[in-house]
């Protein structure tokens, strides 16, 4: 018959009439004692040899019993002491005398009257004649115990372990004796099979793996750590968005990041001297005015600013220069996009209907915090059709939100120089419950339509990227998301978001 | 976006309801108002959209929510007394704030909460439509201390009778605002005991020294004076003697700025709140003098404050359409006098129109569609169905967001880890750093190295680690590198991402371009490993590549080498210089790559 190594090994050091332990096979065999263990545990499942199994205990010392090994214990110490002094002698002098120290006291005093080496009351120490402290059974086991004497005497041992001045363990040991059928096979002949520890192109191409025998790894071993290459934790949340967003049937817009005022705010009726157009909110660049502007478009523009648009409408009472409309700027939103597209200057002109998105960076003039950075990605969309209403603009984020995993959106009636009616969308946390602002939305004004040549209906919203990154990641700091100040190993660590 | 600090008491007494503060915060919600948090004085403060500033008291709230609970219906405009008072404009008044506009309130009951009201919605106001003053700026003075000249013909400044002023007839008072010279007149202003020139409050006075770039530049600063003398430097600060306390009765209110619209939309908001805690509004006159320049859509005469309604029309089916809701037309009037607005409807041939009249404090009010808003508040936004638009539309994502992604997707697989860094940074990290020179705008950049090209910078900026966009993405990388010296190696990271330098003949002056850059920093890192991942990626996408040598600040001479692709240069690669290593503490070698993503196109 035909086994591995180790048990070829171990059937043939086994006796059939002398329990053997896996110590001594161990040893026997040159082989590991787990080996040896796995190689009993395997032929007696195969009925070759029997394992006997005993449960030993076996004391040590601890620190404090070997402290007291080599001074004595406190007890016996302060015994001496009386005896030497003559027998009964103040407390103080007693321990004076004994060299007992700190906690040592209480230890003594404690065992000194249990273990009959006398009397203590009153402030006095008096020591028993007839006591003999070179015969204390308990100092005698501790110095068995360091010289490697086996202490038969359980309840001696129980004291000394609740004294804490040894351990004491269970071990298991194991004996393994040959069955009959062990003998048998033995008798019959057993060879060893060969094992090997790798499969290579030779055993392969030979056929030899069939004869071999591989060697068991340990499977539950740690392996050593891989870094692999990954997205972009951020990057995966803006893919996700972007699938969702085709899936509801919206096309990708791209374009420029730097641009013109014209298109970042003009276009979307923001009135010249709007707070967010002053140096303080907008990173304006510090290169010539924009080359070309269509022209029809500006002075349509222009006169919605200043005159309003259609019979009742008003125009804003605020300055309005092309200069300031021709100055490049960072983006302070991408919705420059959506006003380059809808008024097909991006691309062809466009007829309803139409979806639309982006995911770009936009740029904000604001103090970088855990929670604000200087440029973020601003998911943006848009539905253009006949006769929109406020309840398809809230059955479309409703749906995209849904994905998610925000339900119950809350519509707050908001303010936007360029949407009206205009909502603030407020969800539940999905971690926390906390209601929070996830976007902003409306429809379109007349005074940004208009100019843009569309005489039809067009909701939009947007929020950050990052907000939503945020609410899906759990993730608490803005800057460990994006940006050079990145951790490598937050990055590594994130879990991938599908 | 403002915030209003508001006392509940005041709002109870205000609105007539006694509701608890949790009940006013759920009704303000509804509103478009949101609840903030406490003031130190235990005030409730709340945020909202900058479209309704006539909010921006304790009195416009609760005028709001007397709307709101049905108390108040339709429009309402206080009643004014015939003017007492002219405000005489000046030619003398600087061009640069020609405009001013008044009131008179008589008999108001401020106390010492309706007087904090009245200072936080100047302040407010000032902040809002006033932009920072610039725009309008307001000064309120107790009545009572002011003396105006009787108008005859010795106290008046010459030529101010003409034709147009005799229309209105004479006022019993005056006041003038005028230009004065900055060290020309002395006046003690407010939270000061001695007398200054204008010129010494912006230098010498807290106030003075926050608003003077109002008016520094200026050959005469703007100023009112009454017989007694200057009373007020609009915009930087009134005179003591004029000063309102909690017992004033009697109210001057005069502002001025650069458009009329403005300031007198400011001054009925401010009148409207003073009539609310009682005061009766009382007109006053403003004649702009020969010379003066007066506003063209309303001539050099004016009754202020300008409390005309505006009307508008809105169809039936516009306010249906919008709101995907069949409403009753009386049911539309009932929502638009419930906004204190009044409405009415002919029953036309082909459709319904609403004649609405919107009350003068309404300053969003500009358009059709600004009415259907507030009928859809009314009914209650959140009182609609969502419903999912029936469009049918083809999604699709754009070419280069496609490409960016099978890129990305290519360096994944060769072991990268995809970075995403900001588009923004400074000359330090861009070209110094790198042990590169920044080109002139418009140097011919043919023979410059990667990232040597002229920076697209960000003029005056707050930080000065974001001064430009980055002409480069490698830098980025390398700072990545250097911030995680700490963790372990190897670290091979790479970016598909955004770069952009200035140039001129392009038409937004800024030539903005999408690169694939990837680093290894490894304890083995070589030129050989760089160029590999470079020869695969491009391999990947079909595109021929050769290195020739070449030379870059950046890298190790003998060491670097173009990307070519399809025979054009698009990039580099090569071994990182020790220098810039060793420069920021690094202790491995790093070998890097930086092309056109066009090039795989």
């Amino acid at each position: 018959m035909r086994f591995p190594q180790a048990q070829v090994a171990l059937l043939e050091a086994a006796s059939a009439t002398d329990a053997k332990p896996i110590e001594q096979l161990a040893e026997e065999t040159d082989l590991k004692p787990e080996t040896v263990t796995r190689a009993a545990f395997d032929l007696r499942d195969e009925g070759l040899v029997a394992v006997d199994e005993r449960v030993e205990e076996s004391a040590t010392l601890t620190d404090e019993g070997e402290t007291y090994r080599e001074a004595g214990l406190p007890e016996v110490r302060l015994f001496r002491a009386a005896r030497d002094a003559g027998g009964t002698v103040g407390m103080g002098e007693a321990i004076g005398a004994s060299g007992l120290e700190g906690p040592e006291v209480d230890i003594a005093l404690a065992n000194y009257a249990r273990k009959g080496y006398g009397v203590v009351d009153g402030g006095e120490v008096s020591a028993d004649a007839d006591a003999d402290p070179d015969a204390d059974e308990e100092a005698a086991a501790l110095d068995a115990l360091a010289a490697g004497e086996v202490v038969e005497d359980a309840g001696l041992l129980d004291r000394l372990e609740s004294r804490g001045l040894v351990d004491v363990d269970e071990t298991t040991v194991r004996s393994v004796t040959l069955t009959d059928a062990g003998v048998t096979a033995l008798m019959e002949g057993v060879e060893a099979a060969e094992t090997v520890d790798r499969l290579t192109p030779e055993l392969l191409t030979s056929g030899e793996w069939e004869d071999v025998e591989f060697t068991e790894y340990n499977v539950e071993a740690d392996a050593p750590a891989v870094e692999g290459g990954r997205e972009h934790v951020l990057r995966g949340a803006a893919e996700r968005v972007k699938d969702v967003l085709v899936g509801m049937g919206f096309q990708e817009m791209d374009g420029p990041h730097a641009d013109a005022d014209f298109w970042i705010n003009d276009c979307l009726f923001m009135p010249q001297d709007h707070p967010a157009r002053t140096h303080w909110d907008r990173f304006a660049l510090d290169v010539p005015p924009v080359r070309d502007l269509p022209e029809g478009l500006v002075d349509r523009v222009e006169h919605a600013h200043r005159e309003g648009v259609g019979e009742d409408g008003d125009g804003y009472h605020s300055p309005w220069s092309e200069d300031f409309a021709r100055a490049i700027a960072l983006c302070g939103h991408t919705t420059s996009l959506s006003m380059r597209y809808l008024s097909g200057y991006a691309d062809a002109d466009l007829e309803p209907p139409q979806r639309y998105f982006s995911v770009q960076k936009a740029y904000r003039n604001d103090t970088l915090d855990a929670t604000h950075l200087l440029e973020f990605y601003q998911i943006e969309g848009w539905v253009m059709a006949e006769d929109l209403s406020v309840r398809d603009l809230m059955g479309t984020f409703e749906e995209f939100y849904r994905q998610f995993g925000i339900e119950e959106i809350r519509f707050k009636p908001h303010y936007n120089p360029y949407t009206e009616p205009s909502f603030e969308l407020f969800g539940e946390h999905p971690e926390t419950g906390e209601e929070i602002e996830i976007g902003n939305s409306g429809m379109f004004r007349d005074e940004v339509l208009e100019p843009l040549g569309i005489d039809c209906d067009v909701m939009a919203w947007g929020l950050a990227l990052e907000r939503l990154a945020m609410l899906t990641t759990g993730a608490e700091d803005i800057r460990d998301l994006h940006g050079t100040l990145a951790d490598l190993e937050f990055l590594r660590n994130a879990e991938v978001t599908y | 976006m403002p915030v209003v600090d508001i006392d509940t008491d005041e709002l109870r007494g205000l609105t007539g309801e006694d509701k608890t503060d949790e009940e006013f915060k759920q009704d303000l919600f509804a509103l478009g108002l949101e609840y903030e948090g406490d003031t130190e004085d235990g005030l409730l403060q709340f945020e909202f959209g900058p479209d309704r500033l006539d909010r921006l008291s304790v009195e416009g709230v609760a005028r709001s929510l007397r709307y709101q609970y049905g108390a108040d219906r339709g429009v309402y405009v206080p009643e004014t007394n015939d003017a007492d008072w002219t405000i005489e404009v000046d030619p003398s008044v600087p061009d640069e704030r020609p405009y001013v506009t008044g009131a008179v309130v008589r008999g108001v009951n401020l106390d010492e909460s309706g007087l904090d009201s009245l200072i936080q919605l100047q302040e407010k106001l000032h902040a809002t439509m006033g932009r920072g003053r610039a725009k309008g700026a307001i000064g309120v003075h107790d009545l009572t201390m002011l003396k105006g000249q009787a108008l005859t013909e010795e106290s008046e400044p010459s030529g101010t009778i003409n034709a147009a002023s005799s229309d209105l007839g004479a006022t019993e008072k005056t006041v003038t605002y005028r230009g004065v010279d900055p060290e020309g007149d002395r006046f003690v202003p407010l939270d000061a005991n001695t007398d200054m020139t204008p010129a010494q409050v912006l230098t010498d006075h807290p106030t003075g020294d926050t608003y003077a770039e109002l008016v520094e530049d200026l050959d005469r600063y703007p100023a009112i004076y009454d017989e007694l003398g200057l009373f007020s430097f609009p915009p930087v600060i009134n005179g003591s003697r004029t000063e309102v306390d909690a017992g004033s009765r009697d109210l001057f209110i005069e502002l001025t700025g650069t458009d009329q619209w403005t300031i007198d939309k400011m001054c009925v908001i401010l009148c409207y709140a003073l009539s609310a805690r009682g005061g009766t509004v009382e007109e006053v006159q403003v004649d702009y003098a020969d010379g003066a320049t007066y506003p063209d859509e309303y001539g050099p005469e004016l009754l202020r404050p300008d409390f005309d309604t505006d009307e508008k029309s809105v169809t039936h089916d516009r306010i249906e359409t919008m709101l995907g809701v069949e409403v009753e037309r009386d049911e539309v009037v009932d929502l638009f006098e419930r906004s204190g607005m009044d409405a009415a409807y002919s029953l036309g041939e082909e459709e319904t129109v609403y004649d609405v009249t919107v009350p003068p404090y309404r300053v969003d009010v500009l358009h059709p569609l600004d009415l259907v808003d507030d009928v859809g508040r009314a009914y209650g936004f959140n009182e609609l169905e969502p419903s999912y638009p029936d469009i049918g539309t083809i999604g699709g994502r754009h070419e280069r967001s496609r490409l960016e992604r099978a890129v990305r997707t290519s360096l994944v697989g060769l072991g990268f880890e995809d970075m995403l860094n900001f588009h923004m940074t400074s000359g330090a990290e861009n070209y110094d750093r790198m042990r590169l020179d920044e080109r002139d705008p418009g140097a011919d950049l043919s023979e410059a190295p990667l990232g040597a090209e002229p920076a697209a910078v960000i003029t005056s900026p707050y930080s000065e680690d974001y001064t430009q966009l980055r002409t480069w993405a490698l830098p980025s990388l390398v700072q990545v590198l250097e911030n995680n010296t700490h963790r372990t190696y190897p670290q091979d990271l790479a970016e598909v991402g955004f770069v952009a330098h200035r140039d001129d003949d392009v038409n937004t002056r800024v030539a903005e371009d999408y690169r694939v850059a990837g680093v290894l920093a490894r304890t083995d890192a070589t030129y050989e490993d760089a160029k590999a991942r470079v020869q695969a990626v491009c391999d990947d996408f079909d595109a021929d590549v050769e290195t020739p040598a070449t030379t870059h600040p950046s890298f190790l001479d003998g060491r670097v080498a173009a990307v070519v692709v399809d025979g054009e240069s698009v990039g580099v690669v090569g071994e990182l210089h020790p220098a810039v290593l060793v420069e920021r503490d690094m202790e491995v070698p790093v070998a890097a790559f930086e092309f056109s993503l066009s090039a795989l196109e």
